[in-house]
């Protein structure tokens, strides 16, 4: 059983898709929840090795860095590709989600009244590269014919864009056929549904 | 025949820490450089996945993504880790570094002038994990008793921080004299005394 400190546990944040690659390899998740004002008091923050959350733990292991977790996950379920040169792939993916996640945090946790406009404008820049790889797909996955963290990490990325610009995926088909299918998944769709996961706001600062 | 491809601008920037993992490994690597001239004619950026160089080619396999090209030469270099464990750890060591390389950049490019000062002065703070993590490790290096790429990788940001902040290492010990031991690794001593890696700029506006 795995644990997870979260002052991001009020928040969904950097923590989505790591949630949904558990859910959906049936592992259960203990939840820490650390509020912002404990956090303020910086006993918390001194702890942690980088200063900041999540933290995650695996037995004895304890990991900080939200995408270090997804490749851990990963590693452990079988969504890390099936050879060398696959994971090189998945982690160039990764890479690139994270990219766009950081452009995302910016606009939510710095410029979101005077930037939303421009940010929506521009994002179907940054979807292009992905419609295209996944167009190209069989397996409809990033890499490879199995779900990837780097396709949990996509999928939860495009879900926080579809509510901050609500038609972001229309000229995308195949991003939104993408979008449709991990929903759909079974233990995915059982999370989206449940009301612990639906309550979290997805960003601190309450803006989405 | 060099089985490995480099395409990028003709300065260190995000390929530092890659060269230092080939060359510690005797691999070649061809360069193929790209001017700001050539990037900035419209139909060359198109051309790379995600509009970015660097662009690293390993036979078939074409890789964007700084991070991942790491990752995948670690992969085949012994370079992450001995078992999942330690390859999780290095994950997280390697995010951290990169959470830095990201200040310094954005320093670089954004705010030389007005944010150098402040940049100096708060790096300890960010430097604090890694002289912890260092000074309680048996083998000096930053996981288990190899080098890995988060090592190489954190190697060239502090060479790179010690160009723009000269002084900042006086105070970290172990990370001075991790630095020292690296830079007198018998092949990287050569390649950073090699011409065409001292020549090269560290960043692309000139600024270090």
């Amino acid at each position: 059983m795995r644990a997870i400190c979260n002052k991001e546990g009020f928040y969904l944040s950097r923590c989505g898709a790591l949630k949904m690659m558990l859910a959906d390899n049936d592992q259960q998740l203990k939840e820490n929840m650390v509020s912002i004002e404990e956090w303020m008091k910086g006993d918390m923050k001194g702890s942690c090795l980088f200063g900041q959350l999540p933290k995650f733990e695996d037995g004895d292991l304890v990991l900080y860095q939200s995408n270090a977790m997804l490749r851990h996950l990963g590693r452990k379920h079988g969504a890390y590709g099936k050879n060398d040169c696959e994971a090189s792939l998945i982690d160039m993916m990764n890479d690139a989600v994270e990219d766009l996640r950081l452009k995302y945090i910016k606009l939510i946790y710095q410029e979101y009244e005077t930037g939303k406009e421009a940010y929506c404008k521009d994002l179907p820049n940054h979807l292009k590269p992905f419609e295209s790889v996944l167009s190209k797909s069989k397996s409809g996955f990033l890499v490879g014919d199995q779900i990837s963290f780097a396709d949990y990490n996509l999928f939860d990325l495009l879900l926080n864009h579809k509510v901050l610009c609500s038609a972001s995926l229309d000229s995308f088909p195949t991003l939104k056929s993408y979008v449709d299918k991990i929903a759909a998944r079974p233990k995915i769709k059982a999370l989206l549904e449940c009301e612990n996961f639906k309550k979290l706001p997805i960003n601190g600062n309450g803006k989405q």
